[in-house]
């Protein structure tokens, strides 16, 4: 399964990118090409061969949305940016795009490949009598293929987060590997196992009970319960490495792993820390009244996780997929 | 009573990890292990683990954020949303409950902003953070804990994980209008 979700994944992806830039160089949503009109307000004149003005754009909202056809700002658009006038050829505004800038000039930075800047030619300017403003007519440079851009940019990201989040692991790993090794070499894992093996063994029925693999399996569910996800994780791994031990296929998951992993990502927690600190933060009156709700939510996805990774395993499909081949 | 529980969370949260810390060590201590010697025995294994995670995460991760940014996400949330909005899941929390899975930090941007946008006590604010709070990053975390022992048939995992996922999102969805319903 996780290859068609893998490469439909990728494959939709480039496809509906590639339609959505097909549609937008039929509809043109950003006005390639459109003469936009606006006052450049000088706020410095800098004195050099090649007059050159720094100051501010300035756009009033409706006309925003009148040329884009999208909702009008909140207030009129005043935006950082430089003019260029050489005396002879074409002259070139640069817009500084921030915060403040009206969305679909921000969606166009991105896919003009800047992010924070857009510019244009000059088609026409003439300056006020009192040299503080220029009325300024000048056409974007063309935004095409932006869904593409974007996608290329988000494959290569991507990738590059997943080593910084891999490599971002080695100390807690390192850590709580450490911690793991003493409790397991003290004997004290085997303790928490017995306790314990009425509900592994159930959970579990393919590993004995007093294998490492089910005490790193219960700190890993332990720590998950009190919301620490930093030790969670590599408790987590020293799980899967022991269950890989008494795993007779190499490179495919047992019936035990596939339960172990549908625990984890159901992600039972009775203090859903992450969520509690970004409600906090976000002023809430009461951020701890998500914890209820959260324990109710997660335990309805860990009962079906376990009950649909019980029943799929009996299918035939997946049953096959375990058999080591003899030959 | 309310209060109380929360406080012992906050108690539980502050001082379980330096209370495992002591608990381990000091038992292995006592129990006359080595425990510098076996800390760094163990320990070493954990440069090996990460990297071994590498390929795994970045093939994981670069496909979501293809699908992320292609614009995809748009045509899933407008095709779902036949199916949410009868059972009175509000438009703005969908893209929230199909990101949950594919990403993390993904889905805590979108969560922090529906706050911010309707307020972090409003039945969204609450619905919201209760979503986030009900399921894990699933296919990161396949990728990840498969990926430390070179699994690379997952078998049943991920449908039973989606099925999870699918039904912590719908038992979020249910209690909130439960108790804080519209």
């Amino acid at each position: 399964m996780l290859n068609y979700v893998w490469i439909g994944m990728i494959g939709i992806g480039i496809l509906v990118a590639v339609g959505n830039d097909v549609s937008d160089e039929i509809r043109n949503p950003y006005r390639n090409g459109t003469v936009l009109e606006a006052s450049f307000d000088v706020q410095k004149n800098n004195a050099s061969l090649t007059p050159t003005y720094d100051g501010e754009f300035v756009v009033p909202a409706k006309y925003i949305a009148d040329i884009y056809g999208v909702a009008a700002p909140s207030a009129e658009i005043h935006q950082s940016a430089r003019l260029i006038l050489p005396a002879s050829g074409v002259g070139t505004l640069e817009m500084a795009i921030g915060e403040g800038s009206p969305s679909i000039w921000k969606t166009m930075a991105v896919g003009y490949g800047t992010k924070d800047k857009l510019a244009g030619r000059v088609v026409a300017a003439k300056l006020s009598d009192d040299r503080k403003h220029i009325r300024v007519s000048m056409v974007l440079d063309k935004v095409s293929y932006v869904k593409i851009r974007a996608v290329t940019k988000a494959a290569i990201d991507y990738a590059d987060i997943a080593v910084t989040l891999s490599l971002g692991l080695i100390g807690v790993m390192a850590l709580w590997l450490g911690v793991m090794k003493v409790a397991e070499v003290a004997g004290l894992l085997k303790v928490l196992t017995k306790l314990l093996t009425p509900v592994t063994r159930q959970l579990f029925p393919d590993v004995p009970p007093d294998h490492p693999a089910v005490g790193a399996m219960i700190m890993n569910v332990a720590a998950n319960m009190l919301g620490l996800n930093n030790a969670a994780t590599p408790l987590g791994l020293k799980a899967m490495e022991e269950l890989n031990k008494i795993n007779p296929k190499a490179g495919t998951a047992t019936n035990a792993m596939c339960t172990f992993l549908v625990i984890n990502t159901a992600g039972l927690t009775i203090l859903p820390a992450t969520a509690i600190a970004m409600r906090a933060a976000a002023g809430s009156a009461d951020p701890g009244i998500i914890i209820g709700t959260s324990i109710f939510g997660a335990g309805c996805a860990t009962v079906t996780g376990l009950i649909a990774v019980k029943l799929l395993q009996r299918l035939p499909k997946y049953k096959k997929e375990l058999e080591v081949d003899n030959g | 009573m309310v209060e109380l529980f929360r406080n012992i969370i906050n108690i539980v949260s502050a001082v379980a990890i330096p209370f495992f810390i002591v608990v381990f060590l000091g038992w292995g201590f006592f129990k006359k292990v080595k425990v510098y010697e076996v800390f760094i025995e163990g320990s070493k294994e954990g440069f090996g683990v990460a990297i071994k995670i590498i390929p795994y995460l970045v093939a994981m991760l670069f496909a979501i954020g293809i699908f992320r940014y292609s614009g995809a996400m748009d045509l899933l949330t407008a095709a779902l949303s036949f199916i949410t909005k009868p059972i009175g899941m509000p438009a703005e929390v969908l893209p929230l409950a199909i990101l949950r899975p594919l990403s993390g930090s993904g889905s805590l941007g979108l969560m922090t902003e529906l706050m911010k946008t309707h307020g972090p006590d409003s039945f969204i604010g609450v619905l919201a953070s209760t979503m986030y709070g009900s399921s894990e990053t699933t296919f990161y975390i396949l990728a990840v804990y498969f990926g430390a022992v070179g699994i690379k048939n997952t078998r049943h995992a991920l449908p039973a994980g989606l099925i999870a996922d699918l039904f912590g999102m719908l038992g979020a969805l249910f209690i909130c209008r439960m108790f804080f319903g519209i």
